[in-house]
């Protein structure tokens, strides 16, 4: 388990983290979101030990990160970071012996990575002689290739097609899978949910949102949606009390309800208007929670 | 007792013999998948297959990460087309310096004398230690008469003709302004030959007038001594030091400041830094673009001593050849001292674009160092200035070098120059690698000197 605990961290007036606190079980894909400058990026790097901290420390299974326990992370920074003019197979291979492989291992554990991310064929091949798209695949072979036990990535989606990010997100599933730990930022929300089990949101480097995501999607005020027969704008919900319309699409109505307000009240209602066809309660999107959390 | 050591550098010797050859052995013999030996593993290059570089490639791997990081260093640059291109460049460069001055020198023809009617013993050798003399070789040619000599001189074959050892000929005057080896010698023959003849006339037996024509001359004792012939070679050969250590020291200083650049630029520091500490990072960089200067410096200096060897130069009498291998000890000391300035003088930019910025005031000493020592150099006489830069570090790899060419240091000057310079080296390598510490990870535009002093150290740093 990696625990950030209480980091501190100002670029003069500006706050970068400001008593930053959350723990990434392992086992899990965790996500970190935030908005642009509220020190996803600073927070990662301080697990490395690269920013100078005020205050707080960083704990990997229970005690303070040490330099042997870096070497068996893999990190993926914001901007990615590979030699231009090294081969490709040399560089990845080059990575793992710093991580500790033996000669032997690393090539094997190369070949492997390249072949798993579909850059095999480019093995030969100068990094600037590649895709930005295949770079990124690279990138990720090389957080990759030590089998770390917790892999941070900063980003690692973005650039990506369709089908790189569907190859990046099976990989990190797999790795949760194997009981390993990933923490990976991202502004594209929606793959997030898809990818996490848990995330944490910060906000000018205060955490305000924690937990897995079946929770924070269930949590704040019951969503329904319901259709009715015949009411397109959902008319017959207008007079309800204690029910806010937040969406009406196709004929579903999307309601809010408020604390007191029975469900059972407003499909009574619905019946009432009509014709029920769809009845349900829906959760948040997470990028509903990001935009209350952050606001 | 005084086999012991003999007995155990061969058993050594014979040990890592059979340890390159079980390996190279099972490099070929393990690397499927048409894997090049040494592809990943070696040192790569034009120099994989050599001993000298397995070997440092050892004791690179012995070092741990510092080693990892050093032999990726020395692998990439043995790799690069410039500095195969670059290297054989010097070393023609040195070929040349080295063998044009001796085919020169070799391309004096001797002085041909033609003698008509008999020359006796006594004045056939004075006819030669003559042309000695003045710095000339002279053959004799027999002539059958002083018509074949006139027709022989005519015709080029010959320089001067002596006509029954009374009469000098040549093709055409000589004027009093010709300082050719050949004017020479036919004037020194008109002297001595007539001096010769004249004494034998008087009676005096033809060995002793030989000598009495031929005294051995006074010793002539100077005031103020002329450089010797061995000086002027030791100079000569410690102004190709001087321009040997420049070159080096700009080509490896620049290499560093764009090493550190490129690793800062893509931002392939962070990813080292996640697994290194900054001071790993540092002293692999240094160390491997060092082992590769030094590997060319040790080129260059034994391709100039075995042609030098070759083909008889001056480069190898005397104390020249010391003095091309203390070269190689500036050479170092030099680079040990440039190299953190340099490395952290890179740390400091923020793209490849500003290598010329930040390379200039950094290449200032060196220049200075340099164009100072070959003027001192050249005017043959240390002044007060130049013995006090042979014991600062920055500017002793050339001052130092320049006050021995010169003659004027003895070994514990010289000894005493190496010591501070070593004291320097440390100084530097802790103030620069503090810069280096704080600037590395710093992005965002090109980072400066207070800033970079006010900022606080990452962990991994402390």
């Amino acid at each position: 388990m990696l625990e950030l605990d209480g980091l501190v961290r100002r670029y003069g007036d500006v706050v970068a983290l400001d008593s930053l606190t959350f723990t990434v079980p392992p086992g899990q894909v965790f996500g970190f979101l935030g908005p642009n400058g509220a020190g996803k990026t600073t927070a990662m790097r301080a697990v490395f030990g690269l920013v100078a901290l005020e205050a707080g420390t960083v704990r990997w299974k229970g005690t303070v990160v040490s330099d042997r326990d870096r070497r068996r992370f893999g990190y993926m920074p914001e901007e990615r970071g590979l030699y231009p003019g090294m081969k490709v197979g040399e560089q990845i291979e080059y990575l793992a012996r710093l991580h500790g492989l033996s000669p032997a291992d690393a090539r094997t554990a190369t070949v492997r990575w390249l072949e798993r991310l579909g850059v095999a064929e480019r093995s030969g091949d100068k990094i600037e002689a590649l895709s930005l798209g295949n770079q990124q695949r690279v990138q990720l072979a090389a957080a990759l290739v030590h089998e770390p036990e917790l892999l941070v990535l900063d980003e690692p989606l973005s650039g990506l097609d369709p089908v790189g990010v569907d190859a990046v997100g099976s990989v990190l599933v797999e790795q949760a899978r194997a009981g390993r730990g990933v923490l990976f930022s991202s502004h594209q929300l929606d793959l997030v949910e898809d990818l996490c089990e848990s995330v944490a949101i910060i906000d000018r480097g205060h955490l305000v949102a924690h937990g897995p995501v079946e929770e924070l999607t269930l949590g704040g005020q019951p969503r329904l949606v319901v259709r009715v027969a015949g009411d397109w704008a959902g008319q017959w919900a207008t007079t309800l009390p204690g029910v806010t319309i937040s969406r009406a699409e196709g004929g579903a109505v999307r309601l809010v309800l408020d604390g007191g307000t029975d469900p059972q009240d407003v499909l009574r209602a619905a019946m009432a208007a009509g014709t029920v066809e769809q009845f349900g309660f829906e959760r948040r999107r997470l990028s509903e929670v990001f935009r209350e959390s952050v606001a | 007792m005084k086999y012991v050591i003999p007995i155990l550098v061969v058993a050594a010797g014979v040990r890592i013999w059979l340890r390159m050859r079980s390996r190279a052995k099972r490099r070929a013999g393990g690397a499927p998948g048409g894997a090049a030996p040494g592809a990943s593993g070696g040192v790569g290059g034009a120099l994989a297959t050599s001993p000298a570089a397995r070997l440092v490639a050892r004791v690179l791997d012995a070092t741990g990460d510092v080693g990892l990081v050093a032999r990726r260093e020395v692998r990439e640059r043995l790799r690069t087309r410039l500095f195969r291109i670059s290297t054989l460049i010097v070393l023609l460069a040195v070929a040349a310096a080295v063998i044009i001055p001796v085919l020169t020198k070799g391309s004096t023809t001797p002085t041909r004398v033609g003698v008509v009617g008999t020359l006796s013993g006594p004045l056939r050798a004075t006819v030669r230690i003559t042309g000695a003399e003045v710095g000339g070789k002279v053959t004799v040619v027999p002539e059958a008469s002083q018509a074949a000599a006139e027709r022989a001189l005519r015709a080029g074959r010959l320089d001067v003709a002596l006509v029954d050892s009374r009469r000098l000929v040549v093709e055409k005057s000589l004027s009093p302004t010709d300082t050719s080896t050949t004017a020479e010698v036919v004037r020194a023959l008109s002297e001595t030959v007539a001096l010769q003849a004249g004494l034998q006339g008087a009676g005096i037996p033809p060995l002793e007038a030989a000598e009495l024509a031929h005294p051995r001359p006074l010793p002539i004792e100077a005031l103020v001594a002329a450089p010797s012939k061995t000086k002027t070679t030791e100079r000569t050969t410690e102004t190709f030091g001087l321009i040997f250590t420049y070159v080096l020291l700009s080509q490896y200083g620049t290499w560093l400041i764009m090493g550190v650049i490129e690793e800062k630029s893509s931002r392939v520091a962070e990813v080292l830094l996640s697994t290194l500490r900054p001071r790993q990072l540092l002293a692999g960089k240094v160390i491997g673009i060092g082992t590769v200067a030094m590997l060319q410096a040790a080129l260059i200096v034994a391709v100039a001593l075995g042609l030098g060897a070759a083909v008889g130069s001056s480069l190898i009498h005397g104390a020249a050849p010391l003095a091309l291998v203390a070269s190689l000890v500036w050479v170092f000391l030099g680079y040990a001292f440039y190299c953190w300035v340099f490395a952290a003088g890179g740390s400091m930019a923020d793209r490849q674009d500003q290598v010329q910025a930040l390379a200039f005031p950094l290449m200032l000493p060196i220049l200075f160092a340099y164009i100072y020592s070959l003027i001192e150099l050249g005017a043959g006489s240390p002044s007060l200035l130049i013995k006090v830069l042979a014991y600062l570090p920055p500017t002793a790899p050339f001052a130092m070098p320049t006050l021995v060419g010169l003659g004027v240091a003895t070994w514990w000057e010289f000894a005493i120059s190496v010591g501070l310079s070593l004291v320097g080296i440390v100084l530097v390598a802790r103030l620069a690698s503090s810069i280096y510490y704080r600037a590395i990870l710093r992005t965002g535009g090109r980072v400066h000197l207070r800033d970079v002093l006010r900022t606080e150290l990452a962990p991994t740093v402390r």
